[in-house]
């Protein structure tokens, strides 16, 4: 199989949203036959340039981030693109030569303590990660002592934090005041979840607030331009 | 109110039958997350079996946590005349506000502003349903400004001086609050708690669960309460969301019963979809959930434990005649369907986020035409409930000032056969193949994601109802109870 028909039937798999053999794809046609990682993993074996690989996938998420404006694809169709990338990108990255240079951003990302709810964290957490950042998932539930030493050890650009219980959305504050203490001030704190808002986000000194995936994504490229003063 | 006919079922006797046999496999074969020690000894000394963080309750723990739930309750109320019996078997409905908004929506000459919820503005709104004739007990309508360690007793404070109706004070934040809330409230009888104390999918809140066996310890009556989003933490299926769902509830049963055999509990089942259409944010009242949460209530009579209802959750931010009509059109179908203690949501907005004063108003003359139109209809079948349906919100829309169109009847009209219309097959190879899929993504650490992937197809088939908002002035200065609000 020569590279280019190698790269578009990479290119179909993720706009049609098909992770694995398991998965059904957008249109309900497509179990059974190899995935995105299936099919990263084929042409990495027959030595397509890992960089081209990871062309298409931008190239991809571009055309279904289109596809999604248009109205034609639904988030879950968007979320399953995203994951295929995501997921053929944890198989692609040891193969790229200067890997830094393509990435985004580090992104931090949990449900604080006392929450178990994760829709919302999970979807920005796959939208970022298909939209290039190298993204790291607390889980639920995360105490404020975890998150700052998570925030230590992995040092992100950005630290995304979740609730959607009023009564533990108290606890995003109670993380910001302790990376203060702790004396880190160079993490963008964003914060997310139904009970919150803009002006909490203000309240608690975080440094901005997402309603939804894309607006996160928005948000951070806003950030990036901001720091890089463009 | 008084239900006329025997209520609407949507499903046979033998598809329940499926769904609870579906239900328990789940429980048995995926069980629940839980973390708390005193929830898993006491449960495995029942007879469960806790493995790799998960425990999983055989089904004749379910069965005999089903044979001692009491089929009626007594919600007493410092007014003796307020006082009522919920019955599981019988025909008596009884409405209440539903719970825990943020905001307060505050109108000045027509423009709606949100202002974040006080201890005032719960003494207004707790005062105001007071003088509202069909709200028969009221849940907790909104959060106060206090610190969390004060929040159980300026609560109970702000309801003892301002009700004579049943108190449902909805979430206890601290279990060790309880006994200083009884007494200021002056006796537990007039007391009930709703506890969520299982996140979809299958997941037990151990805080919650706490705060269950401390109420239901006192003899309180407490709506164990499960609110699943189908295509984000259940399946978008309405065969996969009513298994699951079922089984959240019947564990925080089992649960109960097995601490504190004979408690009072109700079951409290809010099954609605996730909108995969648009952010994923909760669909409440919308065709496929209106649906679905008469499903749930349906089921709960199967079983004949005391039903609490949910109805009347608007999607809409600010109060319109959309609302007015997503109202009116959820109050019929879950009334219809034999809840007995609704939260009908009076007052309610943005998807459980605002209330407004106003709106309380409007939602106490809705209650009265729903009542009124399910009072003239032959029978609870489906096209006697959607005829009421219909009724009730094109009359609740002429009072408040609205020229029902030909367009907006045939809304309506859509809606309401959206409701009535089974999308799925109720077959054993249908729940064989929901079951399957439910203990698989439990299993995934982003279960929310497996749900969403699964979704694409029912999405495509038209699982999620896809109508037009029915757009009007609202006018309001007719409104016949508007001296309420003064």
């Amino acid at each position: 199989m020569n590279q280019e028909s190698s790269l578009d039937r990479i290119r179909h798999s993720i706009v049609m949203g098909h992770v694995d053999e398991n998965d059904e794809g957008f249109d309900g046609t497509m179990e059974g036959e190899p995935g995105t990682v299936d099919l990263v993993r084929e042409a990495l074996d027959v030595d397509v340039n890992p960089q081209e690989i990871l062309n298409i996938f931008n190239e991809s998420m571009e055309e279904v981030g289109k596809l999604f404006e248009s109205g034609k694809y639904l988030l879950p169709d968007m979320l399953a693109s995203a994951e295929c990338v995501g997921n053929a990108m944890d198989i692609l990255e040891p193969h790229l030569v200067g890997k830094q240079e393509n990435q985004k951003g580090k992104f931090l990302i949990a449900t604080v303590k006392g929450d178990l709810h994760d829709i919302g964290k999970n979807i920005v957490s796959t939208i970022l990660k298909g939209a290039g950042y190298q993204v790291k998932d607390l889980g639920i539930d995360v105490s404020v002592n975890d998150i700052v030493a998570a925030v230590k050890e992995f040092k992100p650009d950005f630290l995304g934090l979740s609730a959607l219980l009023t009564t533990t959305m108290t606890e995003m504050e109670a993380v910001i005041k302790k990376l203060k203490e702790a004396g880190i001030n160079d993490v963008k704190v964003l914060i997310g979840g139904a009970p919150t808002s803009e002006e909490f986000a203000l309240k608690i000194g975080a440094d901005g607030y997402c309603r939804d995936a894309l607006h996160a994504v928005a948000k951070l490229e806003q950030m990036q331009d901001a720091l890089s003063g463009r | 109110m008084k239900l006329k006919h025997q209520p609407l079922e949507m499903m046979t006797t033998k598809e329940k039958e499926r769904i609870h046999a579906s239900s328990c496999f789940v429980l048995d074969q995926a069980g629940l997350r839980v973390k708390n020690a005193r929830i898993i000894d006491a449960l495995v000394a029942c007879g469960a079996i806790y493995e790799n963080g998960r425990i999983s309750v055989p089904q004749s723990m379910v069965e005999n946590a089903l044979e001692s739930v009491p089929g009626t309750i007594r919600f007493r109320a410092p007014d003796p005349d307020r006082s009522f019996t919920v019955d599981a078997a019988g025909k008596d409905v009884f409405l209440g506000t539903g719970g825990q908004a943020l905001y307060v929506l505050r109108s000045n000459r027509g423009v709606w502003t949100r202002q974040p919820a006080g201890c005032r503005d719960l003494e207004e709104i707790v005062s105001l349903c007071q003088r509202l004739s069909k709200v028969d007990f009221i849940t907790r309508p909104m959060e106060c400004d206090v610190a969390l360690d004060r929040m159980d007793e300026e609560k109970a404070r702000i309801f003892a001086s301002n009700t004579t109706k049943p108190m449902n004070l909805a979430n206890l934040i601290d279990p060790g609050k309880l006994s200083k809330v009884i007494e200021i409230v002056g006796d537990p009888a007039y007391l009930s708690f709703i506890v969520c104390l299982v996140t979809s999918p299958l997941a037990v809140d151990d805080t919650a669960a706490d705060k269950l066996l401390a109420i239901s310890g006192q003899g309180i009556p407490v709506c164990i309460s499960s609110c699943s989003q189908a295509g984000t933490t259940a399946p978008l299926s309405e065969v996969g969301e009513m298994i699951q769902l079922n089984a959240e509830v019947l564990f925080g049963i089992v649960l109960v019963q097995a601490v504190n055999p004979g408690a009072p509990v109700l079951y409290r089942g809010i099954p609605i979809t996730a909108d995969l259409l648009s952010d994923g944010s909760p669909r409440w009242c919308q065709p496929e959930s209106i649906r679905r949460v008469a499903l749930a209530a349906e089921m709960c009579r199967y079983y004949g434990v005391p039903c609490c209802g949910t109805a009347g959750v608007s999607d809409e931010p600010v109060p319109s005649v959309q609302a007015v009509s997503e109202k009116a059109v959820s109050l019929t179908y879950q009334v219809a369907a034999g809840a007995q203690y609704i939260n009908s949501a009076f007052g309610m907005l943005d998807r459980i986020m605002s209330v407004a004063p106003e709106q309380y108003v409007i939602d106490n003359m809705i209650a009265a035409l729903v009542e009124s139109e399910l009072g003239k209809a032959q029978a609870f079948d489906e096209r006697g409930v959607a005829d009421a349906a219909v009724a009730a919100a094109k009359e609740a829309m002429v009072r408040l000032g609205v020229e029902v169109d030909e367009l907006m009847d045939r809304e309506l009209r859509s809606r309401v056969a959206f409701v009535n219309t089974r999308k799925e097959e109720y077959s054993k190879e249908s729940m064989d193949s929901q079951q399957t899929f439910i203990c698989s993504a439990v299993e995934s650490p982003s279960s929310s994601l497996v749900f969403m992937k699964g979704a694409r197809k029912g999405l495509r088939a038209g699982w999620l109802y896809i109508g037009k908002r029915i757009e009007a002035p609202l006018d309001i200065s007719g409104l016949e109870s508007k001296q309420e609000l003064a």
